[in-house]
């Protein structure tokens, strides 16, 4: 490799680094070491901080073990089965991930209000996982299905020759998607154990509730910065391990006629496989969506029209920092995804994984501490071009959802055969002419996929952005969140059926344009 | 794609860099809905042009102040407007806050002011009892904050988590009038009468509404948002009666102009208008807010100040109390 694109890539870690690393660490070495109450803070890991840790460590792991299996059987049936109207199940399945968590909880607790009336009330840890389950699941079903879209149908038609396919599925089909299956568990668990606003609204105490407490009722900046260390560090290891473990499984899949994709005939299971999808599709969308959906038409189409009012100023400049957001996100993750995946072929690797560990951190630490640690680094002469613009929401973004479409990217990578690369190398092809002509072709589902799920996250996002807005900015979940603090019911579920709406329709809109002028280049070669 | 992203970006740090005449940043934790009205009103007279940063209880107001303080060491807000006067203090004794003696404030009672001017308050509210009148066909309605600890009320009243936004306040508040062992032997009577705590005053308005419970404490402007969304919600001042009675805890709003800050000028010029007499008109119509100035005409469901009976309390001596039982409410909370 030349000295000109390792001196390139190191760059573009430098400025990643800086851009969203170096806050965090500028945050944490200042808990650690900028004071003197390091020690007295440190007593106040008791046993009572493990037992919570313990706890939330429980929840996480049940919510994204239960995600991740529902998810791929809703991936498989979307993507690898005859299905009829899988294009509309694969939009209509995304819906929890449009609207905020703490929403869904409220529209939750409200069903089951009027289902059994006072008592009892929705305020178990059972009802949590409940809720996180059906609120993570699609995340689940997307990355597993881009998996299930990208097994080379060579070696599925070859098994289904000699085996069953039930034996297929277990010996060829699971194996293949495994990369896939542990991305989402990861994901869905560090979604999990970070996740703030469910388990405070149903007054259930975990670790993160703790670290709010510390934060906002005893500004305890540095015990606060301290326990979301402790978050971070699990999610470290959980990775770690996930690495440790795929590193020894292989992943070729993706052949010349990768691109096809082979769909199997439900045949008898036809009837099962449609009960599934109605009872998941009743129970995750129908019921919490159509509590929210009938309150705001109580009074008619009055109060669906004052919400579209009041967001109206909102939409357009949430929509162009999202996409911005999302195409940062894909672009980093392809170029250095890409990087990583040809680590057998030159030595680039170090600096992918410093990548990889970049994304990882900023993306596992409480949205509160990474949005105080970007403002204390940012806001300060010199850099305020970013601090007082909409820059700061963009690295915002990219550090909280960063990682995800690097994963899903890297995940669709490793699924490709090295041979592609190294033949078009040996054929004197440069690098980036290789990834622009072989790989991103091979790979545009997943990034399409990676694409979608982060302009969602990116358009929803609340947590990161509440506190770090520039003023004057108008961001739609920020302002659906101020608003719905002294609305009426009716009022905070029309806001929430514009939000809906209007996400609706662009998720629509990029799967059109993808349609129509991404999958045809796509298919054709 | 990378000329895509380098043309967003491009049109994100233009849009930025433009600014066009005269402006003002301001920060405030008093719900978007009503804030906002006012602060276009402003931004209408004056030509000032307003960029606000807005928070809401339901993020326990943590946003802004958190904000401010990280921000201390170069500001960007000129005002900070809040909901209640524990989160200036705050800032007062962090040292994030500078004096302003507003000539508006001249007429608004001593005991709502910092003495160094480091804060006005004006527009108040109350911490009221709001309850469900179908749950109280067979239950006399409380009168006063110990009633509730009364058995025919056990399990059926809730407070929101009490070391966050304004029922924070009102804690500290009554630790300071009663006194701590009597504040606590109250709070451990509630929860020996199982009261439900609530994620914020947001949420018990919520709960009581469709009966879940069947009354809770909670603030002026959620309980008559409550009343406006049903007949069947009464509220009660409570603690009205009694030798001395305790009285009702009143929360102005407060604002304050924050040190160092790049617009001072601009920042005085809102306090003057957040702190005129019309401005306290319009709050009191759009939340109930009730006004401090004497002579507001207001509409007929607000009550006067002078027909409620207030808690009697130092609001500075209220926010040093708080520091102090925050560990003891958590605790409280927990067990």
């Amino acid at each position: 490799m030349d000295r000109k694109l390792k001196l390139s890539q190191w760059i573009g870690f430098i400025i990643l680094a800086f851009l969203i690393l170096v806050p965090v660490l500028y945050s944490l070495g200042g808990a650690l070491f900028c004071n003197n109450h390091l020690s007295e803070n440190l007593k106040s890991f008791d046993s009572n901080t493990i037992k919570l840790l313990l706890n939330s460590i429980l929840l996480a792991i049940s919510v994204a073990f239960l995600s991740s299996f529902a998810g791929s059987i809703l991936g498989f049936l979307l993507y690898k089965t005859d299905f009829a109207y899988r294009q509309f199940f694969k939009i209509i399945f995304l819906i929890p991930l449009f609207i905020s968590p703490y929403i869904w909880a409220v529209a939750w607790k409200d069903f089951f209000f009027t289902l059994t009336g006072p008592t009892p009330e929705m305020q178990s840890y059972g009802d949590l996982i409940l809720v996180q389950t059906l609120i993570y699941t699609p995340l689940a079903m997307l990355i597993t299905g881009s998996a299930f879209a990208h097994i080379n149908a060579s070696l599925e038609e070859a098994g289904l020759m000699v085996f069953p396919i039930k034996k297929v599925f277990f010996k060829i089909i699971l194996p293949l998607i495994k990369p896939a299956l542990l991305a989402a568990f990861t994901l869905i668990f560090i979604f999990s154990i970070s996740e703030f606003s469910v388990p405070a609204f149903y007054g259930l105490k975990v670790f993160t509730t703790e670290i709010f407490t510390q934060f906002s009722a005893f500004y305890n900046y540095n015990l606060a910065i301290l326990q979301s260390t402790i978050l971070v560090l699990i999610c470290l290891l959980l990775i770690l391990s996930e690495q440790k473990y795929l590193s020894q499984a292989p992943f070729l899949s993706v052949s010349n006629r990768g691109n096809q994709i082979k769909l199997y005939a439900l045949k008898t299971y036809r009837f099962s496989a449609y009960a599934f999808l109605i009872f998941w599709l009743t129970i995750s969308i129908l019921i919490p969506f159509g509590s929210l959906t009938i309150e705001a038409f109580q009074d008619g189409y009055q109060t669906i029209f004052k919400a579209f009012e009041l967001l109206k100023s909102t939409i357009a400049e949430s929509f162009i920092l999202a996409v911005t957001g999302s195409l940062i996100s894909i672009f980093t993750g392809v170029l250095f995804a890409y990087l990583s995946w040809s680590k057998r072929t030159d030595r680039t690797s170090s600096i992918s994984k410093l990548i990889h560990w970049t994304l990882l951190i900023t993306f596992a630490i409480p949205s509160l501490i990474f949005g105080i640690s970007l403002i204390k680094f940012y806001n300060r002469s010199g850099l305020y071009f970013i601090y007082g613009s909409a820059l700061i929401i963009i690295i915002g973004y990219m550090g909280k959802y960063g990682f995800i479409a690097y994963k899903m990217i890297e995940n669709a990578i490793r699924q490709l055969p090295y041979e592609l690369d190294e033949v078009a190398q040996t054929e004197g092809l440069p690098r980036f002419k290789r990834l622009q002509k072989i790989i991103i072709p091979l790979i545009t589902p997943a990034i399409f996929g990676a694409f979608i799920l982060n302009f969602m996250l990116m358009f929803g996002d609340l947590g990161t952005s509440i506190i770090i807005y520039p003023p004057g900015t108008q961001l739609m979940p920020v302002k659906v969140f101020t608003l719905m603090a002294n609305a009426p019911q009716s009022l905070t579920a029309a806001l929430t059926f514009i939000v809906f709406c209007v996400t609706l329709c662009i998720i629509s809109l990029f799967y059109i344009i993808f349609k129509k002028f991404l999958k045809p280049t796509y298919d054709c070669r | 794609m990378k000329n895509i992203i380098i043309g967003l970006i491009a049109f994100l740090l233009i849009n930025a860099c433009q600014k066009n005449g005269p402006e003002i940043v301001v920060y405030t934790s008093v719900d978007q809905v009503f804030s906002e009205p006012i602060l276009k009103d402003f931004e209408k007279e004056s030509g000032i042009k307003v960029k606000a940063v807005y928070d809401t209880e339901e993020t326990k107001s943590t946003g802004v102040l958190n904000r401010l303080i990280a921000e201390q060491n170069h500001p960007q807000a000129d005002v900070f407007w809040s909901g209640d006067p524990i989160r200036t203090v705050v800032l007062k004794q962090k040292g994030l806050t500078r004096p302003y003696f507003s000539p508006k404030a001249k007429t608004i009672p001593e005991i709502f002011k910092d003495p160094d001017g480091h804060w006005t308050g004006f527009s108040a509210r109350a911490r009221v009892l709001i309850y469900n009148k179908k749950n109280f066909k067979n239950l006399p309605v409380p009168q006063s904050i110990f009633d509730l600890t009364q058995a025919i009320y056990k399990g059926k009243f809730g407070i929101a988590n009490p070391l966050f936004g304004t029922t924070t306040f009102h804690m500290a508040a009554l630790f300071s009038v009663l006194g701590d062992q009597k504040a606590k032997a109250l709070l451990q009577a509630f929860k020996q009468n199982q009261v439900v705590i609530a994620a914020s005053n947001g949420d018990i308005k919520k709960r009581v509404l469709n009966g879940a419970l069947a009354c809770g404490l909670t603030d002026t402007d959620d309980a008559f948002e409550a009343q406006k969304e049903s007949n069947a919600i009464g509220l009660v001042f409570l603690d009205q009666k009694g030798n001395p009675p305790l009285g009702t805890l009143i929360m102005p709003n407060t604002v304050c102009l924050i040190k160092n800050s790049p617009q001072p000028k601009n920042g005085q010029k809102l306090i003057d208008y957040l702190l005129r007499k019309s401005t306290e008109k319009k709050l009191a119509e759009s939340c109930a807010q009730m006004p401090l100035h004497k002579d507001v005409t207001i509409p007929k469901k607000i009550p006067s100040l002078d027909a409620i009976v207030p808690m009697s309390i130092n609001y500075i001596q209220v926010a040093l109390k708080l520091k102090t039982i925050q560990k003891y409410l958590k605790k409280w909370i927990e067990n």
